[in-house]
């Protein structure tokens, strides 16, 4: 048990502690008797017990209640006797006149003990084994008492003055608060002590009701790149993560050397406590808070950390308010720097570029780095240098979160020279992979030579590489340090990053001589599958040790929270066994809890997953991993993990179900994440509006969206790339159906040259397609052809199936247009990537391909319609159900134009007739945008 | 102009009513100002004025526009004169007589309570002064008694909240005096209180101005200029007093100086001005004219340890040992455990190199006053020359977050960064420390010297350093020789040599010779030779054949070379003009 791992010294008296002790005396009088006077029956008696376990275990919480509450637990479990609990306990305080009275009390409670060496106990007496539990609570409390000095009891009196007059002063506010509302909000000040932790649970199960409601459903082809963005961010994080593990960590092992130390006043209590109540202002904080060990404080800093990054800056968590608590917390403490670095996660996390940078750097000023990031373990000494390459680490970190790819490139080199010079392999690790996130991340032109001089093993070969080949080279020695380090998480995510640059770019030798260089110009998924497996084996590693990992620091609040849930009101109903069992479990669920950080990591994998399917064009696999996500580790992942989720989801519910679904989905996930910083929720809206405003032939109102996507990105060269190329490709979509086409294939051109320069290969793939598509449009069939090869074969090397599909669809429309003696061939063509469109594609994607089918069966000479109508009018019919759907008048149009002439050559007047009112209907529609737009709106 | 004598009668009666209310550290300030305005020689044997320090010799030097003398323009000092309260009894209740008593022997809960019925203003102010005194007393003692070891607890003073109540009911019924408005201004400035303290302290100064703790806690509450400016002060001499020191604090040192030289015409002989005189002189850098201040104020006040640190840091600066030995030695024995000895003795040891003892000093002092800015940046220093780089930023990023003006502190950090190989990550902090001191030279070089290490390499960045040193008047002359040789590095020889004529033509201004020289004569001479300019490359060449060494005989062959391409090769000139 932690408990056990921790000296007296460490624990301090306070009046909730005797509060509990009050209690245990009831629990265990020293009298023999069966059952001892109040209790009615042994499962009463039992419950009681139970109960002082749970208090005793969440004793190491940093928060803790205060009477009235404990009354108000009291009277759940109590039942009928909770009155006489009660009185009881607040006469035992009452009673309390003098520090004298103190004394005494904590004599009586020595007798409650069982000696420590009697065998012989009498059936039906009840002892407290002084080894037990409670027994050892109860032996701490005395011990700690004993070691307080004289102003110690006077301490401790004055603040049980304080603990009791709070009760009655806010238990009489409560009274009067029934018919004043003002003296109702001053309620709610002082009852917010738990306020952090509370709002975290609802939060929590907002999230899962929220994500248990949505119907959602699946993906989309042209946003990409959009995808795999879970990943960077998620390393980020991860990393982050990770250094605050090793805070929590390294917190123990802290407290551990300084009682090895006998240093009494290190070890001591750290008893901040209570502030005068005298005020109400200054209650919000100081009041509830009590400050005691190191590792409490430390397990709820790590606490705020998970919270500070699950709930980034959405209003229902505001950073101010933790800012104000931390700034409290500093004033009370400021010895302890962690809540500097408390602060600057904050700061990040609501993007204050300068408080951020300032909490850094003085965090680190203080603590050297040494504090809570001993990354290895503290007796390989080096500590005469301190760790400031851990500073640059972070550093780096921010400035490429605040979007600035040079300056963090500069530090995270000087960070590697750093590391290497004092020989810090595991810091090393981290940098490397933060390096290579950040080179595959940012787009740095591969001209601007980038890497620092310095680093050899990199440099020697590096100074002829391409970006890719040294994130490659980055992330393979990252991944070896790791390995050899066993750093866990870091291999976890190391694998996760190569399965991304696996799946991302192509498989080449690194160093190409002679004619067998290019045998291999494929990304491959197996490696790429292989890579988050590996990545994903992280979970049965923390299982078999996550015992050492967890402390009770953050635990312990857990604890209390557990408490409160079987206690509730099913409980009188005395169906005692079950519940029983039922709360052992949640309690013992506890202990093999995963981390925060490894949950993280393996929501990750599965968000990759879906990006990987995305890309290879399985829309049921991608969406598959996604809701695996969003439902198992929506909780625990960060705010914008899990808006990234959703984004998934809804994209896949606009190009499967239509706009109707995608913009009631996009609503609900408004709600939820528009005021996380960064957030690209209003990025999906203004792609799906624009995608809606197209096919409705809104030309207008889609330019003025794709310059509202334009003015979304940073001006900064090579931030926010995908944005930039989202953009473009939107404006060149924009103008080809505007039919200026010469402008289009400018924008296109232009784009093609940028993703070039920035090594962005699988989005030339799809401006290639467009670049085809803009000379189908056209008319100029001959010149779309080689576009439409390329972007094949860049599809075929990088395995993008659907888009392959589709680019096979534009190549058969191309062979159309070049006359209907090649019908056939663009038959056969459409054929062979039919199975691939129709299983994965979106709405437009499938009526497109099978307009398209009927369009090359009516130019077919051979083809004779009266005979074969059906194989005609069917694809007609699906195409115009699944256009319907999306809105999209101008398909639909040519499919009623096509169906009309069908039934005209049939002679079946009725359905011509039918049908041209159809086309009629979509065309007044398209050339009519406003009335939709007025229904957008 | 006040005349020398309504002042001496304002203070004389100040001193007694200030004193009356315990309040002793404003009633010793007004001493010190009292003896130090000009006596009048009719009363006095010119024995009594020979001790005055006008007769100094050393002082005519320095003050030279005889300011004593010649009557001043007044600057709005067209004040109305404020009126000296009258006391509000004539005998004083027994009461208040025994609870002074306590008071002085600092019993002063009891001076409280023996005060409790009593009516009169002066009685009422000391019940609630002594309480807020008990008040503190009691902090001090929770502090250490609750202290952990995650550093200080949030013991408060306990009073102030009580003390907070009952002086804003006697605001409020306008029964509260100036004496009582600087206590309450005290009060909300510990509650955080800060713009209602600064009215409440603005409002007792300029109903009694005599009370010299309440103008200090009002500059505390003044950290800018623009709050200065808002403040509605009544004209009163106290006020130039208040000015020079808040000037002073933001930084604004010729303001300050203007104003303490203004009020020399009164108080001449005042040790607090000189004092403070010479803390501006210090933060001006001029040496020299503060080492003879202080020494005169020791002549006249041996036993000052006030502002004496001050003092030690230009001894140490000029590396006096024996001098600050001495001064060491004094403040010793005068008052060992005051956090200005401790300093001294601190630097003592530093300029002695025994680092560790140095340490040792500048820790007690911090003990003995935890906010204590120099002693931090100076522990830094110490811990800097001791190679233990993380104490020594751990001590300097303390100072910063005390003072986050104290340019001295940030360079610290940054140097030390810089130490540990982490020039970039210095940066940010060498920018801060220009960001508050930007016309000193020394900051700019050591931030281009930053941006010239080898990791950082970048030369473009330093010589845009090198340029800010040059224009703040660099008096090292290091700026000027190394944005010559960046320049030449760079294969700019224009530049170069435009560089090096100025650092040759600074160098002879100042007559000194060196490698430098040699260096920048050489780099012309070839450069004009190349260039053709043979006029002036024979100069620099004949400069250099004045020194001996290998420069010399480069010189020598230069010279050759010369002839040659003037004479030998006339081929070559055709060339050059064709017909």
């Amino acid at each position: 048990m932690a408990g056990l791992t921790r000296t007296a010294g460490a624990f301090a008296v306070t009046p909730h502690k005797i509060s509990v002790c009050i209690l245990l005396q009831i629990y265990a009088p020293s009298s023999q008797m069966s059952l001892p006077f109040p209790f009615s029956s042994v499962a009463q008696h039992n419950r009681l017990g139970l109960y002082l376990l749970s208090l005793t275990k969440s004793c190491d919480d940093i928060f803790e209640p205060k009477l009235e509450e404990l009354i108000n637990q009291l009277r759940e479990v109590g039942e009928e006797m909770d009155a006489w609990l009660t009185d009881h306990l607040t006469n035992r305080f009452s009673a309390l006149a003098s520090p004298d009275d103190l004394l005494n009390f904590f004599n009586d409670m020595r007798g409650i003990l069982g000696s420590l060496d009697s065998g012989v106990v009498q059936d039906d007496q009840i002892i407290l084994d002084p080894n037990s539990n409670l027994g050892m609570f109860v032996r701490r409390c005395i011990l700690a008492f004993n070691l307080l000095s004289f102003e110690g009891v006077c301490h401790l009196f004055s603040s049980i003055e304080d603990y009791c007059k709070e009760a009655h002063s806010s238990s009489a506010q409560f009274d009067a608060s029934n018919n004043n509302l003002e003296s109702l909000t001053q309620y709610d000040q002082m009852d917010m002590e738990n306020y952090a932790m509370d709002k975290a649970t609802e939060e929590i199960e907002f999230q899962k009701s929220a994500s248990g409601i949505v119907p959602f459903h699946l993906h989309t082809p042209e946003s990409l790149f959009k995808a795999t963005e879970g990943i960077p961010y998620g390393i980020h994080t991860f990393l982050l993560r990770e250094n605050l593990e090793f805070l929590r960590v390294s917190g123990l092992l802290h407290t551990r050397k300084e009682t090895s130390r006998t240093s009494k006043k290190d070890t001591e209590a750290t008893p901040v406590a209570r502030a005068s109540s005298s005020t109400l202002e200054d209650t919000l904080v100081d009041e509830s808070l009590f400050l005691r060990t190191n590792t409490q404080i430390q397990g709820f800093l790590m606490e705020q950390a998970d919270a500070i990054e699950t709930h980034g800056s959405s209003s229902s968590f505001s950073s101010s308010s933790i800012e104000s608590f931390l700034e409290q917390l500093q004033n009370l403490a400021p010895e302890l720097h962690r809540v500097h670095f408390l602060r600057y996660l904050n700061k990040l996390h609501s993007d204050d570029y300068f408080a951020a940078l300032d909490n850094l750097l003085r965090y680190f000023d203080y603590s050297a780095g040494t504090e809570g990031f001993d990354l290895v373990p503290p007796s390989t000494g080096c500590s005469m240098y301190g760790r400031y390459e851990i500073a640059l680490l972070c550093l780096g970190m921010m400035h490429f979160r605040f979007g600035h790819p040079n300056l963090a490139l500069e530090v995270l080199t000087e960070a590697v020279r750093v590391s290497q010079q004092l020989s810090n392999d595991t810091c090393l690790a981290y940098t490397l992979a933060a390096m290579s996130n950040l080179l595959s991340e940012m787009g740095i032109a591969s001209t601007t030579c980038v890497l620092g001089s310095s680093y050899s093993p990199v440099t020697s070969t590096a100074s002829s590489l391409s970006v890719q080949q040294r994130v490659y080279i980055l992330l393979k020695e990252s991944l070896r340090r790791a390995d050899s380090l066993k750093l866990r998480r870091l291999v976890a995510s190391n694998h996760l990053a190569m399965a991304k640059f696996e799946l991302m770019h192509v498989q080449r030798p690194l160093l190409s001589f002679g004619p067998k260089a290019s045998t291999r110009h494929k990304t491959c998924p197996v490696s790429v599958c292989k890579e988050i497996r590996l990545g994903a084996h992280l979970i049965s590693d923390f299982s078999s040790e996550s015992s050492t990992m967890t402390i009770d620091g953050s635990l312990s609040s857990a604890w209390l929270k557990d408490l409160q849930k079987p206690w509730g009101p099913p409980v009188i109903s005395q169906d005692s066994g079950s519940r029983k069992s039922s709360t052992f479990f949640q309690f013992c669920d506890h202990l093999v809890s995963i981390p925060g950080s490894v949950a993280q990591l393996i929501g990750a994998s599965y968000l990759l997953r879906a990006t990987s399917w995305e890309l290879f064009g399985s829309a049921p696999m991608a969406r598959m991993n996604t809701l695996v996500y969003a439902t198992l580790f929506g909780d625990s992942s960060s705010s914008s993990d899990a808006e990234l989720a959703y984004l998934k989801l809804i994209q896949h519910l606009a190009l499967y179900k239509g706009y109707k679904d995608a913009f009631a989905a996009l609503k609900i996930a408004e709600e939820k994440f528009l005021t996380v910083s960064k957030s690209k929720i209003l990025l999906l809206k203004l792609q799906i509006l624009h995608e809606r405003a197209l096919h409705c032939g809104n030309l207008q109102l889609a330019q003025r969206i794709c310059n509202e996507l334009g003015g979304l990105a940073s001006t900064a060269m090579g931030v926010d790339m995908e944005l930039k190329v989202e953009a473009s490709l939107r404006e060149a979509r924009t103008l080809l159906a505007a039919k200026q086409y010469s402008q289009a294939a400018n924008v296109a051109h232009s784009l093609f040259c940028t993703c070039h320069k920035f090594n962005l290969q699988i989005e030339k793939a799809s401006v290639l397609l467009l670049l085809a598509e803009i000379h189908k449009k056209s008319g100029n069939a001959v010149l779309g052809l080689p576009y439409a090869l390329a972007s094949i074969s860049f599809c075929q090397s990088f395995n993008l199936d659907l888009l392959k599909a589709s680019a096979t669809l534009t190549l058969a429309e191309l062979w159309l247009g070049l006359g209907s003696n090649h019908a056939k061939r663009a038959l056969d063509l459409l054929h062979g990537a039919f199975p691939m469109i129709l299983g994965h594609g979106g709405l437009e994607l499938r009526a497109r391909a099978y307009i398209f089918e009927a369009n090359c069966y009516l130019s077919d000479p051979s083809f004779s319609v009266s005979t074969d109508s059906d194989t005609v009018l069917d694809s007609l019919r699906q195409a115009s159900d699944e256009l319907q759907a999306l809105e999209y008048h101008e398909l639909a149009a040519e499919a009623s134009y096509l169906m009309a002439m069908v039934y005209d050559k049939l002679g079946q007047l009725d359905e011509r007739e039918e049908a041209a009112s159809l086309f009629k209907m979509h065309i007044i529609a398209l050339e009519n945008p406003q009335g939709v737009e007025q229904n957008m709106a | 102009m006040v005349s020398k004598d309504s002042c001496r009668n304002e203070i004389r009666a100040a001193i007694r009513q200030l004193s009356d209310r315990c309040l002793y550290s404003a009633a010793k300030w007004a001493g010190e100002q009292l003896v130090g305005i000009e006596q009048d020689p009719s009363n006095f044997t010119p024995a009594n004025t020979r001790f005055q320090r006008g007769s100094s010799s050393i002082r005519r030097r320095f003050s030279t526009n005889e300011s004593i003398s010649t009557p001043l323009p007044s600057i709005g000092f067209s004040q109305a004169a404020t009126p000296l309260p009258e006391e509000d009894e004539a005998i004083d209740g027994d009461f208040y007589l025994l609870a002074k008593s306590y008071f002085d022997c600092r019993e002063y809960r009891r001076a409280s309570h023996v005060l409790r019925d009593q009516v009169s203003k002066k009685s009422v102010f000391l019940r609630y002064y002594a309480l807020y005194l008990a008040g503190e007393k009691r902090k001090e003692e929770e502090m250490i008694e609750l202290e952990g070891p995650l550093g200080k607890s949030d013991a408060i003073n306990r009073e102030l909240v009580s003390l907070e109540r009952d002086l804003s009911a006697l605001r409020r019924t306008g029964a509260i005096d100036s004496f009582g408005l600087y206590l309450y201004g005290v009060v909300l400035k510990e509650k955080g209180n800060e713009s209602l303290a600064r009215a409440s302290l603005v409002e007792s100064v300029n109903s009694y101005p005599w009370n010299w703790s309440a103008w200090s806690e009002l500059q505390s509450l003044c950290t800018s200029i623009e709050i200065l400016n808002s403040l509605n002060l009544n004209n009163h001499w106290m006020k130039e007093f208040f000015l020079g020191n808040a000037y002073q604090e933001l930084r604004m040192h010729t303001e300050s100086l203007a104003k303490y030289e203004y009020l020399q015409g009164i108080f001449s002989f005042s040790n607090y001005i000189q004092a403070q005189t010479a803390k501006a002189q210090y933060s001006l850098r001029e040496f020299d004219q503060v080492e003879i201040m202080f020494e005169e104020l020791l002549r006249n006040d041996p036993y000052r340890v006030e502002d004496m640190d001050l003092y030690s840091n230009v001894l140490y600066a000029k590396e006096a040992c024996a001098a600050l030995s001495y001064l060491a030695h004094k403040v010793f024995l005068t008052d060992k455990y005051r956090p200005e000895s401790c300093c001294i003795i601190g630097n003592y040891y530093s300029l002695k190199g025994q680092h560790e003892k140095a340490v040792m000093y500048f820790r007690r002092a911090l003990k003995l006053n935890k906010k204590y800015l120099s002693a931090w940046t100076l522990m830094g220093h110490e811990y800097v020359e001791m190679k233990n780089t993380p104490a020594a930023i751990d001590a300097y990023r303390r100072a910063v977050d005390i003072n986050p003006c104290d340019y001295r502190a940030w360079y610290g950090l940054g140097q030390a960064y810089e130490m540990m190989g982490m020039p970039f990550y210095a940066l940010h902090y060498f920018r801060k420390s220009i960001f508050f001191l930007p016309n000193d030279s020394r900051l700019w070089i050591a931030m281009a010297k930053c941006y010239q290490t080898e990791q950082l390499y970048m030369l473009e960045e330093a010589i845009k350093c090198y340029k800010r040193a040059v224009n703040c008047t660099d008096t090292e002359g290091i700026a000027l020789n190394q944005l010559a040789k960046l320049h030449q590095k760079l294969g700019r020889n224009e530049e170069a040599a435009f560089y090096f004529e100025k650092d040759l033509e600074r160098m002879d201004a100042e007559g000194l010779e060196g490698p430098n020289m040699f260096e920048a004569l050489v780099f012309l001479a070839t450069h004009f030779k190349t260039h053709k300019k043979f006029e002036e490359a024979e100069v620099y060449c004949t400069r250099l054949l004045d020194y001996s060494g290998p420069e010399k005989e480069k010189a020598k062959s230069l010279l050759r070379g010369i002839r040659m391409a003037q004479t030998g090769f006339p081929s070559m000139d055709l060339e050059h003009f064709p017909i």
